[in-house]
């Protein structure tokens, strides 16, 4: 899963950044409107947390213009008023969630879980396919009941695969899920994984699209 | 208390005394006016009589002094008939004008006959009466006619009574017609008085009174100053403390997540990473606080407390020497332009110190490594002056004449600063007879210079 955080504060920034990254996300960090909107039209994000207050382009524009390209990745806007408009401003510009300074890590993880899991279209908060149950709150994965052991780059791949389970995953949209900027490994990074997942959930589980992807196997 | 409340509690009830009062006195001028007219009428009525009946006595007499002595018996025989109040009691003596009286009535005053002729004021039995004296055509007798004083009084004053005493009755309905009237009258203010006294305390919208007077208008413009100028106090109040919950709160979320991170992460490396953010979290906020409180306690401030002379060459020599680390951590060149004895002027040297502080601050944080920031004093057309400039990228100019605001950031600044720097920096200037001033260069860079506005006093 790989998320956009948007958030001049330095201090700030670096530790959700981290916050992030303790829950297997890969985390892009821009630091104003400007990087934002850059960011957002390079890459494909899973979902973007988003301060309000951004020098040189403000964060409602920054949501705007992205809705206006009908962008539809959940959107979590941080916002330090008290008042009730910037929320309203924020949630009427198309963002999904709020979360108001200071906030608590948990709170934003559990948080950036629900949008991620509402805008891959389930609401359960564990997804299961032929037998194999992830819970991305508690990151515990098990097959037939039996608790797996997983890496965190296995796990965040078994969740990008999970998460959009009739998609087909292009590599590269995988790696991407893997890999925060300035942390790009070798180009076999995705089949390594691949690899190493079958051997614990079963040849059939991730089926191999020649040339174009993965996708989960059928369910039997 | 009850002195108070009159004096204070009712413009009706001051006018009202007033209007009364004055109303009393010059009836009462009225009064006593008309009683002298009745008076000096009556007198003219009184002289008519007195000369008539004067006449007619003259008439009467012949040789038969007989006839003349029962004269008086006659006439008060006539006066067992009704007699009207208006009849005036007149006594009369006849006699020789050598002063030989042959008759009188009984209270006739005892004047001699002799006297002069014509209109006399005498006393008789101790009061002042009015007399005739007239004599026949060939000499020989003399006519006297009198009257007391008192009973023209009297009857002046029923003259005089008579046409007050209505407007004395009345004067009971006047007092209360005045008091409705003043009541009626004095409605708008009252009106005025409850749309004040009515308000919440967080309604500060302009008085627009129903009926708008001429007396009231300047009571009522006066207010509505003072509330806008109020509302706009409030605003900046609210905008000030919003602002100020909102640059603490981020720094405040920053720590929280930090620590939370520190505790949750199994790396050691990234734990004191996110430990050693955590201190510069709260080293930040408590500069943030310091700021805030700062400003709180320049706010008030109408002049300096405590103003001493300050040589401004000094003052920048002390504040480059400070910033020197600072600057050479960066590889920028920090340089000093003055006079060999700089201005003096009378200020703080504490708040001027972190005026200075706080501009060469900026400028290291805004301008690139590797470059170069002057702190220039001196007097410029008489007056002193101090800026520092940078060879940064400068501020967009549309920032600039909002810089100076609280927790204004300029679009272009990253996240570190609180907005408070400048502010503070405007404020100190101001105390000191000073004003800051932003600009950016023609070849780029930044100046902010304080610019004394007069020659201060010489310390």
């Amino acid at each position: 899963m790989r998320v956009l955080l948007v958030e001049d504060d330095p201090l700030l920034g670096d530790g959700i950044r981290a916050g992030l990254k303790l829950a297997d996300y890969a985390v892009d960090w821009v630091q104003d409107g400007d990087a934002a909107r850059l960011a957002l039209l390079s890459h494909d994000y899973d979902a973007c947390v988003l301060d309000l207050g951004l020098p040189k382009k403000d964060g409602l524009a920054v949501l705007k213009d992205l809705r206006s390209r009908g962008k539809t990745l959940p959107v979590l806007i941080l916002t330090a008023r008290d008042t009730n408009a910037d929320k309203i401003a924020g949630l009427d510009a198309g963002a999904d969630d709020y979360l108001t300074k200071p906030f608590d890590l948990g709170e934003l993880q559990a948080r950036m879980r629900a949008l991620i899991r509402r805008a891959a279209g389930a609401a359960t908060p564990v997804l299961t396919h032929a037998g194999v149950s992830l819970d991305p709150a508690g990151k515990r994965v098990t097959k037939d009941g039996q608790p797996l052991q997983l890496s965190a780059r296995e796990y965040a791949l078994l969740l990008d695969l999970m998460t959009n389970r009739n998609q087909l995953r292009t590599r590269s949209q995988l790696e991407e899920s893997l890999n925060a900027w300035g942390e790009e490994k070798e180009s076999n990074t995705v089949e390594v994984y691949i690899h190493h997942l079958r051997k614990k959930l079963g040849t059939d589980f991730i089926r191999t699209v020649r040339g174009l992807g993965y996708q989960l196997g059928d369910a039997p | 208390m009850s002195a108070t409340l009159f004096r204070t509690r009712s413009l009706r009830w001051r006018l009202l005394r007033w209007v009364t009062l004055t109303t009393i006195v010059i009836w009462s001028l009225a009064a006593a006016l008309s009683y002298h007219q009745a008076r000096a009428e009556v007198q003219e009525l009184m002289d008519g009589q007195i000369a008539k009946m004067a006449r007619l006595l003259l008439a009467q007499i012949h040789e038969d002094t007989a006839y003349l002595k029962r004269l008086p018996e006659n006439m008060a025989s006539l006066r067992g008939t009704k007699s009207r109040r208006s009849e005036l009691p007149l006594e009369f003596q006849i006699g020789y004008a050598d002063g030989t009286v042959l008759v009188r009535s009984p209270k006739a005053p005892g004047t001699p006959l002799t006297r002069s002729l014509g209109y006399a004021n005498v006393e008789h039995e101790g009061k002042p009466w009015r007399s005739l004296m007239l004599e026949t055509a060939d000499g020989r007798y003399r006519v006297q006619v009198a009257h007391s004083f008192q009973t023209r009084d009297r009857e002046a004053l029923e003259i005089a009574t008579k046409t007050v005493l209505p407007l004395a009755l009345l004067l009971p309905l006047m007092i209360a017609l005045l008091y409705f009237a003043i009541r009626r009258g004095l409605k708008p203010l009252d009106e005025l008085a409850d749309d004040v006294a009515s308000r919440s305390p967080d309604n500060l919208a302009t008085l627009q009174p129903a009926t708008e007077l001429l007396e009231t208008r300047p009571l009522v413009s006066s207010l509505n100053r003072l509330l806008s100028r109020l509302a706009t106090t409030l605003d900046n109040e609210r905008r000030f403390t919003a602002d100020a919950a909102h640059e603490l709160r981020t720094p405040l979320a920053a720590l929280k997540v930090q620590a939370q991170v520190a505790l949750a992460t199994r790396d050691p490396e990234e734990s004191r990473h996110a430990m050693a953010q955590v201190l510069a979290g709260a080293d930040r906020s408590t500069r943030l606080v310091e700021q805030l409180l700062r400003l709180a306690r320049l706010d008030p401030l109408v002049q300096l407390p405590d103003p001493q002379p300050i040589d401004l060459a000094d003052l920048a020599y002390t504040t480059i020497e400070n910033a020197r680390d600072a600057a050479s951590a960066k590889q920028q060149k920090l340089t000093l332009s003055a006079p060999e004895s700089g201005p003096q002027i009378s200020g703080d040297p504490d708040l001027l110190a972190v005026v200075l502080r706080n501009l060469v601050d900026n400028a290291l944080r805004y301008t690139p490594a590797g470059g170069h920031i002057s702190v220039s004093t001196g007097l410029e057309h008489g007056t002193p002056f101090m800026a520092v400039t940078d060879n940064g990228p400068g501020a967009p100019e549309k920032d600039l004449p909002r810089l100076g605001n609280r927790f204004y950031r300029s679009s272009e600044a990253g996240g570190e600063g609180s907005g408070l720097g400048l502010a503070i920096v405007g404020r100190i200037a101001e105390l000191h007879g000073a004003r800051l001033h932003l600009s950016n260069g023609s070849q780029g860079g930044f100046t902010a210079r304080i610019d004394w506005q007069v020659l201060p006093p010489a310390p």
